[in-house]
């Protein structure tokens, strides 16, 4: 996913920058005014429309998922440098709501695989119980990591947990 | 209305002259800060690429010092730039950019202190608790000290903003005839306000309400380290201080393109008109920059949802207002004008199109979706480098150049085509590296990177060296120039 993301935003950032020079060094007599509000308007209402299909398309299923009514509590601790869970072990295909605090500062849970991709997170906020709704759909080692700075040995702050298979 | 032209010629010119020296002195400071601020990145890379080996205290107060330094550096040049192309249109007191200037060094000199002697590593967003909590790294007296240099500093923002709104005001029938908005509506649009005056109404009023909103979660901060048993919601100070820092930092690329707006004329020969799709763009702007802050609370789930909406939608929107106002704007005006490329040209014109291009890795974060596996990863510093980097600062080294440029446009000399083009090919490539380590899910904020990670951040390591040589060529002929006219004057 990551990767789909940093290609589009490169494509889209090069053609912007390629289409301004071009624009620009292209040889020929400066634009009428005519024809520079018709290109803007175009330019301006194809952007609201690309922006309007792509909230629709985005949002429509919300992204910070409920938990279901099958769901597996896992409650995670925070604090100056550590994580702690009730819970080390979680089933695969199980659906698992993080329901996460801390005792000091903001920390950011962050969860990743063995092979450190992000696959989702959550802000960790003192006062707060922030909950994260997620499905684990590969087994094995998953790691903790704090995705929010919260002093010197931030980046420190880690765990882990086992995804496993359940016969 | 009052302008220029009915001001009284000899205090006109002493203020002018007066204006030129601060504006200058201050372009000069702010190239100096730059280019110590990039080595302070450029150190805190080599050590995350494993090549330099950084006591992980050290490396925190660095990346605060990093933070606090560029941010106030970029809106600090960007104030500069403003200043002297807004006293061409009403007249400023330059008393009052000194008392701005004298209250923002001895807000660097508490951060510095702060920093470097208290050992303040909170960073540059000094999230609430944190500051008083440090694990035993900094004492409190550091914590206040740090809060102190902000509001120093926030309160000479406010002197500034106080004498622009009211001088605008004056001129031109209170603050809202400045933004020009009763031109969208009715009337002769060619009757509106210069562009620098509505850019300058605009921000007048967002960065005014940011600062108070800074100033107030600073104050409940002191107050917290010195009575702990004060204690603010932790929820309400993040938007406070996230609010204050999206909008400032924002700030300083809306005062800085008034450089463009001002300075292109010169070499098209074509002024920067207002039209009513302009007065439009900055109304948004003026809206859209407060509110789309909530695009840095997206991982805080006891946000309400409707935030969160407003924040991607707003995200997505000030992209489409800056692409294809500014930068549309700005291709337009040079296509076909017969222009010399000189470096002050080149590095305003760059200043535009990062501006523009580092916005679509911002407003593709600010989705919600993208967002739960990009938020506070290195793909973060990635997006506002790009529009920092290759946006305002080179806006304001374009400035720079323009300033020292003498009356006549020469063609770019070979240093100064050398210095350009390293600075574009450092830049680039840094802010790449940065985008890729974000596509990696390399956290940002880590002192020590793992292993797999540390290729991106040698490469950056690499691209941050040339970035920082091509800035001291810069900073250098910038300096060359100030004695230059110096001389010949």
């Amino acid at each position: 996913m990551q990767s789909q993301i940093f290609l589009v935003s490169l494509a889209l950032m090069f053609l912007l920058a390629l289409v301004f020079v071009r624009g620009v060094v292209a040889p020929g007599a400066p634009l009428e005014a005519t024809r520079v509000n018709r290109q803007r308007s175009w330019l301006l209402w194809g952007l609201v429309m690309i922006g309007l299909v792509l909230s629709v398309a985005s949002l429509r299923s919300w992204p910070h998922r409920a938990a279901g009514a099958e769901v597996l509590v896992v409650n995670v601790s925070g604090g100056q440098w550590w994580w702690e869970t009730d819970t080390t072990e979680i089933p695969l295909g199980q659906e698992v709501e993080f329901r996460v605090t801390t005792e000091d500062v903001n920390h950011g849970l962050g969860i990743y695989t063995d092979d450190m991709t992000l696959i989702t997170q959550v802000q960790v906020m003192p006062g707060y119980t922030n909950t994260l709704v997620h499905t684990f759909e590969q087994p094995g080692r998953f790691h903790l990591l704090c995705m929010e700075y919260c002093g010197v040995a931030h980046h420190d702050m880690v765990n882990e947990f086992q995804v496993v298979e359940v016969q | 209305m009052r302008t220029l032209s009915q001001i009284p010629d000899n205090a006109a010119q002493q203020s002018a002259t007066k204006t030129a020296a601060v504006i200058k002195l201050s372009i000069g400071l702010s190239g100096v800060v730059f280019l110590l601020m990039m080595i302070f990145g450029l150190i805190m890379r080599a050590a995350q690429a494993g090549w330099v080996d950084l006591d992980n205290a050290l490396f925190y107060q660095l990346l605060t010092a990093h933070g606090a330094g560029m941010v106030g550096t970029a809106t600090f040049s960007g104030a500069a730039i403003m200043w002297y192309f807004l006293a061409r249109h009403v007249a400023l007191n330059a008393t009052v950019y000194i008392a701005f200037l004298g209250l923002f060094l001895l807000g660097v000199v508490l951060v510095l202190g702060s920093i470097f002697i208290g050992g303040f590593g909170g960073a540059w967003n000094f999230l609430f608790p944190l500051p008083a909590l440090s694990g035993g790294i900094w004492e409190v007296g550091a914590a206040v000290a740090f809060c102190l240099g902000y509001i120093s500093i926030g309160v000479g923002f406010l002197l500034y903003y106080l004498e622009v709104g009211y001088k605008i005001a004056r001129a031109y029938g209170g603050l809202l005839g400045g933004l020009g908005w009763r031109f969208v509506w009715h009337g002769d649009v060619s009757r509106a306000p210069p562009p620098t005056v509505i850019a300058a109404a605009s921000v007048t009023i967002f960065n005014s309400i940011g600062i108070i909103f800074g100033a107030i979660v600073l104050v409940a901060t002191i107050v917290n380290l010195l009575f702990p048993e004060f204690a603010i919601d932790a929820l309400m100070a993040k938007n406070a201080i996230l609010f204050f820092g999206h909008v400032f930092i924002n700030a300083s690329i809306y005062m800085a393109v008034t450089a463009v707006y001002e300075v292109i004329p010169e070499y098209t020969g074509k002024p920067w008109k207002v039209s009513r799709v302009f007065v439009i763009a900055w109304a948004v702007v003026v809206i859209f920059v407060q509110g789309v802050y909530f695009h840095h609370l997206l991982q805080d789930v006891n946000m309400p949802k409707w935030s969160m909406v407003v924040g991607q939608v707003m995200s997505y929107g000030s992209s489409v207002v800056l692409i294809a106002v500014t930068v549309y704007s700005t291709a337009v005006y040079l296509k076909g004008a017969a222009i010399k490329w000189d470096l002050s040209l080149r590095l305003l014109v760059l200043g535009v199109i990062g501006w523009g291009v580092g916005t679509i890795p911002a407003f593709i974060d600010g989705m919600v979706a993208v967002n739960k596996i990009m938020h506070n990863t290195m793909w973060v510093p990635g997006h506002f480098h790009t529009y920092l980097l290759l946006g305002e600062v080179a806006m304001a080294f374009g400035f720079a150049a323009w300033l020292v440029r003498g009356r006549a446009i020469r063609e770019t000399s070979a240093l100064d085509r050398f210095a350009f083009g390293a600075y574009v090919a450092g830049g680039g490539g840094f802010v790449l590296m940065f985008l890729w380590s974000g596509a990696s899910s390399i956290p940002r904020r880590w002192a020590v990177h793992y292993a797999q990670w540390q290729l991106q951040s040698q490469l950056a390591t690499v691209f941050a060296t040339v970035v920082v040589l091509a800035t001291a060529l810069l900073v250098a002929g910038y300096l060359r120039g100030l004695l230059r006219r110096g001389t010949e004057q």
